[in-house]
């Protein structure tokens, strides 16, 4: 292990070490279940740095997993309602008001939690594997990667919202019941939900970190580099990019499940164009090569979004003030706080490390050029 | 017979509507490389400009057009000149950036004209319905299909046939060479930027009596203009017509057999297989890559 693979680990240890402690602090179930979200949109940030920031595929559509995870839980957590017209063991709500006469066949699987819970995950591995497989075995690149992604996103989302029989439409799934695993009750508000997400973030998160680290995870960076170079060294480029891409889907499939434990209900606005990009910001104003940063810029711009749209001064002007930190990112931060971070310890520990400081330059060196047209007028 | 006919105009209305969309995208697109996620805004921008300009001003839409093409151009031009200049070397950055935009400008919209629904009015001469063909349709839907024509025509005109034209197509071909040979390749792209976002504004000035504005009615549109964008083939201005027409038939011709939502899920995923398999988009020779 070098010393800074020791060094990330021991960074991303102490910061998941750090979340897990905020119930021992907080007590206020209001402001525990509004953590609880933020560490969920970090897991689909974390998702999201795997694939865009170690792999180069901008997936436009990354909410589309979350929803996917989402629905499944949802759809679970339903079933194990009693609904009020059809008794127990009867058809979810919307589906009485809609005249369906029994449940469909992709419900039957969900009365079995552990095979909702897998599914959480296969669902959306599976679709995005067969995308990916479609994308990138045409050797579709770039920004076509991007629109092909949004369209399918924009298309599932669609489809969900057309079949208000069978989905719920525009209300979604909403009156779920709570998470019941082993006798442990995982309430919204509860401290054991928060637990439950900080420790499927500490899993993703190393699970990733373990990726990257890896020959694979370096070969994926290497493609995201440049891409026909690697082809020519004999790799096939096509299944490291499906790799990376459904791996991402099945941790943004967890995140999605968990959102919906702690919001209660899956909509469709859980796989809307607006989350889907507005996770492409977090990924970006945390740091779109960090793990890590990806997932505190997650939880910062939702943590700041949730304080901003709360506060009387700022009620109307919040989206106006994250737009334009925003592009000031873009234009003067291309690597996030994360990368805004390594160089000031490049800079303040630079002489001490030789090896490490030496990589630190030539990771802050491509971003110094980009960045310079900004400064320099 | 009649039903076939009311049917192709309806998906010309509709490819119409997309094409004024569409083209000042396009050309964005085609010559900077810039994906302008805020072209949407300009088009929320140009269709309030109409609104406001007809409540306090007193201007009907007509004669408010030029305007409006000169206010939002000018929109168009500040962010070019603030943002987007810096991120010519950053393609993929440019959509996060223009998002940013979009967010900023459709919050400043809702802040000082409201959050609530605006209504054009339609120039009364052209709110009647006319008969063409036997079928009886809008004569205001029969006028955005003659503008659309015509700036597209205009557009073409400026591309081809100008020598702003010209030094804007060896910018596309080659933009060291094209600055090595005396042109000004920062001017000409401020300048083609500020002409996609006006004809983007005037988009939205002429869709704003057909439908209500708001700040967010941007967003659909952008998608839907992508689309067309990538189905022409980037640097074919005849491409992004000819995908107009199939994309808005198509949507009409579906919408008729099943529903609005599911014709859009259908065309979305028959342009999804279509990038997959031709990325250079139905009409182009050259990719951009």
């Amino acid at each position: 292990m070098s010393s800074r693979t020791l060094r990330q680990v021991i960074v991303y240890a102490v910061v998941c070490l750090a979340i897990l402690l905020v119930p021992s602090f907080v007590d206020n179930a209001f402001i525990l279940n509004k953590y609880s979200r933020y560490l969920a949109f970090g897991i689909l940030a974390i998702a999201l740095s795997l694939s865009w920031g170690y792999t180069g595929i901008l997936n436009l559509g990354q909410a589309m997993s979350f929803g996917l995870g989402s629905y499944c839980m949802a759809m679970a957590l339903k079933l194990r309602t009693v609904p009020v017209h059809t008794g127990a063991e009867g058809l979810p709500d919307f589906m009485v008001w809609n005249n369906v006469e029994s449940l469909p066949w992709f419900w039957q699987p969900f009365h079995s939690l552990p095979l909702a819970l897998i599914l959480g995950i296969a669902v959306p591995v599976i679709f995005s594997a067969l995308l990916g497989w479609f994308i990138f075995r045409g050797r579709v690149t770039g920004v076509y990667v991007a629109i092909i992604t949004l369209a399918v996103l924009v298309v599932v989302n669609l489809l969900i919202i057309d079949q208000q029989r069978f989905t719920g439409g525009f209300n979604g799934i909403t009156d779920l019941a709570q998470l019941e695993i082993l006798g442990l009750t995982f309430d919204a508000y509860g401290s054991s939900s928060y637990y439950l997400i900080a420790g499927a973030l500490t899993v993703c998160l190393f699970l990733a970190l373990a990726i990257t680290k890896s020959k694979v995870g370096l070969i994926l960076q290497a493609v995201r580099d440049h891409e026909e170079r690697v082809r020519f060294f004999g790799y096939d480029v096509a299944y490291f990019k499906i790799f990376a891409f459904s791996v991402s889907a099945g941790i943004a499939g967890v995140g999605g499940m968990l959102y919906t434990i702690v919001m209660e209900f899956a909509s469709p606005t859980f796989l809307s164009v607006p989350l889907s990009l507005s996770v492409v910001i977090w990924v970006a104003v945390g740091g779109r090569q960090s793990l890590l940063g990806a997932a505190i810029g997650a939880m910062v711009v939702t943590g700041m979004q949730g304080a901003l749209s709360e506060s009387e001064v700022f009620l109307d002007t919040w989206s106006l003030i994250m737009g334009f930190a925003f592009v000031l990112v873009v234009l003067f931060l291309p690597k996030g706080l994360a990368g805004a971070v390594e160089a000031i310890y490049a800079r303040v520990f630079g002489n001490g490390d030789k090896g490490k400081s030496d990589r630190e330059k030539t990771q802050a060196g491509p971003a110094k050029p980009a960045a310079e047209p900004g400064g320099a007028e | 017979m009649d039903i076939v006919i009311s049917q192709l105009f309806t998906g010309l209305s509709l490819a119409s509507i997309l094409l004024l969309v569409a083209l000042g995208l396009a050309i964005i697109y085609g010559a900077t490389g810039v994906i302008n996620l805020a072209h949407g805004e300009f088009v929320m921008l140009g269709a309030y400009s109409a609104w406001a300009l007809q409540t306090f001003v007193g201007l009907g839409l007509l004669e408010s057009l030029v305007l409006i093409f000169l206010i939002v151009a000018f929109f168009g031009w500040v962010i070019e000149r603030v943002v987007i200049r810096y991120l010519y070397a950053r393609p993929l950055d440019t959509i996060l950036a223009t998002w940013g935009i979009g967010v900023i400008a459709q919050q400043a919209v809702r802040l000082t004209a409201g959050g609530e629904l605006r209504y054009v009015e339609m120039p009364e001469f052209l709110s009647s319905s006319v008969s063409v063909l036997g079928i009886e349709t809008s004569a205001f839907r029969i006028f955005i299909l003659f503008v659309a024509a015509g700036l597209f025509l205009l557009t073409w005109y400026l591309i081809y046939r100008t020598s702003i034209g010209i030094k804007l197509r060896a910018i596309m071909q080659n933009r060291e060479i094209a600055s090595c040979f005396g042109i000004n390749s920062d001017r000409i792209y401020s300048m083609t930027f500020a002409y996609g976002a006006g004809l983007a504004g005037l988009a939205g000035a002429l869709v704003s009596p057909l439908k209500s504005v708001s700040p967010e009615m941007g967003t659909t549109y952008v998608v839907d203009a992508f689309m067309v964008v990538v189905l022409g083939g980037v640097e074919s201005l005849i491409g992004t017509v000819a995908s107009s027409v199939i994309i808005g038939e198509m949507t009409g011709f579906l919408a008729f057999f099943s529903n609005d939502t599911i014709a859009k899920a259908v065309v979305l995923l028959a342009i999804v297989v279509l990038i997959r398999f031709r990325p250079q988009g139905l009409f182009a020779t050259k990719v951009r890559s």
